[in-house]
C-alpha cells in the first residue's frame, strides 16, 4: 500500500524506547497506536499500515486492535471529539437525551463529523465514571460530568473559543461525608 | 499412573492432557465451538464449561484428606472451568454435563447468550446438517431466548478474498479462522475487527484473504459464517454422498472426501490422516471436482478424416486398437505409464503388454520445481509418481522422449495431458497412431487418434503412492454407465440410494460417463488379442501386485483401508526429486 503517512524521527525514537519496554514487539502495538494518533491525528488504514510496518507485525493484528477501541479514531474526526457514554447507568439517567440534544444542535449523527471539521459525536460504552451520569468524555481527555442541555450549551460555547473545559473534581459520596 | 474421575468413572492419564481433548478421545462428549486439536485453547466461547475439584492433601504428609465416610476430600474450582484449557492433575474429579445439573445449566445459559444475536437462518444456511451449532443447540440449548429485542445485523455477504464469502451475522467469534491464518497457514491475513456484538472476522483494509489454505477455515468454522464462494448455496449437506479418497492435484495424497450428487461431484473436503495432511488441504485440491465433472470423455472416439474425431462404438475401438497392433511389431510400440494413473491402472498396462511382448515401459515424471512449500503443497504434481516407478516404468525425459516418439509407429498412452503440460507439442504425435485412455477431453487427447475413455479417480477404487512412499486407496464416489451403487461392493450407499426414489429430482440417471476401468478394457483387448491375461477386481489386482513386485508385499486394499494407508519400505523421499 503506498502511504502517505510517515513518522517523523523524534516519533520513530519514541517508538524504539515504547518497544524496548516489551519483551516482545506485540504489546507495543497500543502505545504506538497513540503515537500515530497524537502525530496524524487519526489511525484510518493507511496509518495502521504504518504502524505495522513500522513494528513487523501482521497489518491484520495492528488492524484488530485499533478497531478493538473506540478511542482510537479509525477515520479523520472532528477537532473536538464528544464521546457520550450510553451505558446501563447513564442511559437510566438520561445519555440517550444527551446524545440526542448534541445531535440536534449540532446537526450530525452519532458517528459524523460537523462541516467545519469542529466536533465528532460519538455514542460510546461505559467510560468508568457511572457515579456522575450521565457523561461524556472530549476527545479522550477531559471527563464532563452529570451532564445537562445547559451544561452541554456551555461546552459547546468554549471549545467554540478553543477552550476545553476544566477537569472537575468529583469527590466519592463518603469523601463529601468525611469532610 | 495419575488418575481421574470423570462423572464417576476412573480413568487413567499420561502426561499432561488437556480435559477436553482427553473426555472426546475416551468416547465421551462436551459441546464446544472454539477449541481445535492442531490450534492453540483460547477458551473463548466458554461452551465447555464442567465442574473440576482436586482432592485435597495433607501438606506434610502429601496424603489425600479423607471426611468421615473414608471419601476423599475435593476442593471444588470456586467456578465452572473451560474443559478445553484445563490441565489434567492427579485425582482430578470432575463433572460433565451428564452427571451435573449445574454444568447443564451452564452450557445452557452460553448457548442463551451465543445465540442472542444468531440469525434464524437454517433453512437458507449452507452449513445446516453439519452445523455444530445447530447439533449442539438441539442438543444442549435452551428451548427459546430470553433476549426478545431486535436482533444486531451485519454483512450477509463480505468477500474476505478470491475463495472465501463471509456471512457475519452468524459468526460466533470463536477465532478459529484467525488462528488458522497464525498458527497454521501463517499467512496472518484475518483478525477480529471491533469488539462486543458488532465484531466479526476480515481482512487488514486493503488486503485480501487469498491465502493458498483459506478455503480450511470454512470447513473449522463451527456455523455458517465462512462460506466457499464456489460452492455456496449449490446443494444441501443431506443431498450428498460422501465417500473417501486422494486428492490427485499433487504428491502429497492428501486425504479427502468425495461430496456427490446425481454423479457429479460437487466439493472436495479434506479428510483426517495424522500421518499426511491431518485437517489440511490446500485450496487448489478442492478444485479437482471440475476434472471429476466437466469435459469427460464419454464414449470412445476416432479420428476421422483430417483432425477431425467422431464417437465410435466400443468394439470398433478395441478392433482398431488391435489391428494397429497386429500390423507392427512389439518394437514398435511405445507404452507410456502415468503418474497420474493408479497402481492398478499402470500395472494392467504393463502386464497387458510385456506379455504381447513389449519390453520397455516408460513414464514423464511431472515435477514443477518450486512449487511445493513444505506442507501440502508438493513440487510433484502427479500422485503416483512412486507407484509408477515401483512397478517398472522407467522415467524418461522430454527430450528422451521427443526422440523414442520419432521411431515408434504405435504410441499408447495412459493417462498423461502431455501436449497440456509442455511436455510434447501435438506435432510431435503426428506421424506415429497414438492411442490415449484418457479421463477429460484436453489438447493432449485431441491430437490423438484413437480416444478411449477411461475412469477417474472418483468412479474407480484404485491405489496411490505419495512423495513419502505411502500408499493409499480410492473409492468409487459416483456411477458410471456401467456400474451401479447397490451392485459396486466398493461403492458405499448415501441416504439417497436408500431413500429416494425415482421421482425425487436427486435420484437420476444424468451424469454418468460412457467410461470402463482400464482394467477391463486390458481384459477386452487381452480377449480379442487371444493373450492369457485376465484381470478381476481392483482389490484382486492389489493382490496380485502385492504378491509379484516387492515393493508392495503385504499391501492389500483391507490393509490400507484398517491403517489409513501404509507406508512402503525401500520407497525414500529423496528418489522422487527427478
Ligand atoms: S450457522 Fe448453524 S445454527 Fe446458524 S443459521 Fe447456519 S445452520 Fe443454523
Ligand atoms: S467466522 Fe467462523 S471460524 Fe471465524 S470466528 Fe466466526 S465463527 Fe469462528
Ligand atoms: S455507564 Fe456511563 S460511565 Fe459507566
Ligand atoms: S471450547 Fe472451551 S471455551 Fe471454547
Amino acid at each position: 500500500m503506498a502511504n502517505n503517512y510517515e513518522f517523523t524521527p523524534e516519533d520513530l525514537k519514541e517508538i524504539e524506547t515504547i518497544k524496548a519496554k516489551f519483551p516482545e514487539v506485540m504489546p507495543a502495538t497500543l502505545p504506538t497506536l497513540w503515537v500515530a494518533q497524537r502525530r496524524f491525528g487519526h489511525v484510518e488504514p493507511e496509518v495502521q499500515h504504518l504502524v505495522a510496518e513500522t513494528l513487523g507485525l501482521p497489518v491484520s493484528h495492528v488492524h484488530g486492535v485499533a478497531t478493538f477501541y473506540t478511542q482510537y479514531y479509525k477515520e479523520k474526526m472532528g477537532k473536538y471529539v464528544l464521546d457520550v457514554c450510553t451505558t446501563t447507568s447513564c442511559q437510566l439517567c438520561g445519555g440517550y437525551d444527551m446524545l440526542h440534544y448534541l445531535e440536534n444542535k449540532l446537526g450530525i449523527k452519532a458517528g459524523e463529523t460537523t462541516k467545519d471539521g469542529m466536533f465528532s459525536i460519538q455514542s460510546v460504552e461505559c467510560l468508568g465514571a457511572c457515579g456522575y451520569a450521565p457523561m461524556m468524555q472530549i476527545t479522550n481527555d477531559v471527563y464532563v460530568n452529570n451532564l445537562t442541555e445547559e451544561k452541554l450549551d456551555e461546552v459547546i460555547e468554549s471549545l467554540k473559543a478553543d477552550k476545553m473545559p476544566e477537569f472537575e473534581s468529583v469527590g466519592m459520596p463518603q469523601h463529601t461525608e468525611r469532610s | 499412573m495419575p488418575e481421574i474421575f470423570i462423572d464417576g468413572e476412573r480413568y487413567e492419564f499420561e502426561g499432561k492432557p488437556k480435559l477436553l481433548q482427553f473426555i472426546l478421545d475416551n468416547g465421551k462428549e462436551v459441546p464446544f465451538f472454539c477449541y481445535h486439536p492442531e490450534m492453540s485453547a483460547p477458551a473463548n466461547c466458554r461452551q465447555c464449561y464442567v465442574k473440576v475439584g482436586t482432592p485435597v492433601q495433607n501438606r506434610e504428609t502429601g496424603e489425600y484428606e479423607l471426611d468421615e465416610n473414608g471419601e476423599r476430600v475435593i476442593r471444588w474450582f470456586p467456578k465452572m472451568q473451560t474443559s478445553c484449557s484445563m490441565e489434567m492433575t492427579d485425582g482430578m474429579v470432575v463433572h460433565t454435563q451428564e452427571t451435573s445439573e449445574e454444568v447443564a445449566r451452564a452450557q445452557k445459559d452460553t448457548m442463551e447468550l451465543i445465540l442472542i444475536n444468531h440469525p434464524l437462518d437454517c433453512p437458507i444456511c449452507d452449513q445446516a446438517g453439519e452445523c455444530p451449532l445447530q447439533i449442539q443447540t438441539y442438543k444442549y440449548g435452551p428451548e427459546g431466548s430470553r433476549f426478545e429485542v431486535k436482533k444486531v445485523h451485519k454483512p450477509k455477504r463480505v468477500e474476505l478474498g478470491p475463495r472465501v464469502t463471509l456471512d457475519a451475522e452468524r459468526c460466533i467469534n470463536c477465532t478459529r479462522c484467525v488462528r488458522f491464518t497464525e498458527e497454521i497457514s501463517g499467512t496472518h491475513q484475518l483478525t477480529i475487527s471491533s469488539r462486543g456484538d458488532k465484531n466479526y472476522p476480515i481482512t487488514a483494509p486493503g488486503m485480501e484473504f487469498d491465502d493458498p489454505y483459506s478455503l480450511n477455515t470454512v470447513d473449522i468454522c463451527p456455523v455458517g459464517a465462512l462460506t466457499s464462494t464456489d460452492f455456496r448455496f449449490k446443494a444441501r449437506v443431506w443431498e450428498m454422498n460422501q465417500t473417501p479418497s486422494i486428492d490427485i492435484t499433487g504428491g502429497k495424497g492428501t486425504n479427502v472426501d468425495l461430496w456427490t450428487r446425481d454423479n457429479l461431484v460437487l466439493r472436495l473436503t479434506p479428510r483426517y490422516n495424522k500421518n499426511v495432511n491431518t485437517h489440511w488441504m490446500p485450496d487448489e485440491a478442492r478444485q479437482a471436482y471440475r476434472k471429476f465433472n466437466e469435459n469427460r470423455i464419454s464414449r470412445p472416439s476416432i479420428k476421422a478424416d483430417g483432425d477431425n474425431q467422431i464417437k465410435t462404438s466400443w468394439n470398433n475401438a478395441i478392433e482398431t486398437f488391435a489391428e494397429k497392433l497386429e500390423s507392427v511389431k512389439p518394437a514398435d510400440v511405445m507404452v507410456l505409464g502415468s503418474a497420474h494413473a493408479s497402481v492398478e491402472e499402470n500395472y494392467s498396462l504393463m502386464k497387458l503388454f510385456s506379455t504381447w511382448g513389449v519390453n520397455d515401459f516408460h513414464f514423464s515424471p511431472d515435477v514443477k520445481d518450486g512449487f511445493g512449500d513444505n506442507f501440502l503443497l508438493t513440487d510433484d504434481q502427479a500422485p503416483n509418481t512412486n507407484g509408477v516407478k515401483a512397478l517398472g516404468f522407467n522415467e524418461i525425459s522430454t527430450d528422451d522422449l521427443k526422440t523414442a516418439i520419432k521411431s515408434a509407429k504405435v504410441i499408447v498412452l495412459l493417462n498423461d495431458e502431455l501436449v497440456d503440460r509442455g511436455v510434447l507439442g501435438s506435432e510431435d504425435l503426428e506421424k506415429p497412431f497414438v492411442i490415449s485412455l484418457a479421463t477429460n477431453e484436453t489438447e493432449t487427447s485431441k491430437s490423438t487418434d484413437l480416444v478411449i475413455p477411461i475412469t477417474c479417480i472418483a468412479e474407480h477404487a484404485a491405489s496411490y503412492v505419495n512423495v513419502e512412499g505411502r500408499i493409499q486407496r480410492s473409492l468409487p464416489a459416483k456411477e458410471t454407465k456401467y456400474t451401479h451403487r447397490k451392485m459396486d461392493l466398493e461403492m458405499s450407499e448415501g441416504r439417497l440410494d436408500r431413500y429416494g426414489t425415482n421421482f425425487d429430482n436427486w435420484v437420476n440417471e444424468d451424469n454418468k460417463i460412457d467410461c470402463t476401468p482400464t482394467w477391463e478394457l486390458m481384459n477386452n483387448l487381452a480377449k480379442r488379442l487371444g493373450l492369457s491375461v485376465q484381470f478381476g477386481s481392483s482389490r484382486e489386482i492389489m493382490d496380485e501386485i502385492a504378491s509379484s513386485v516387492s515393493t508392495f508385499e503385504g499391501v492389500s486394499f483391507e490393509r490400507m483401508d484398517d491403517e489409513n494407508g501404509i507406508q512402503l519400505t525401500g520407497i525414500t523421499k529423496e528418489e522422487v526429486s527427478a
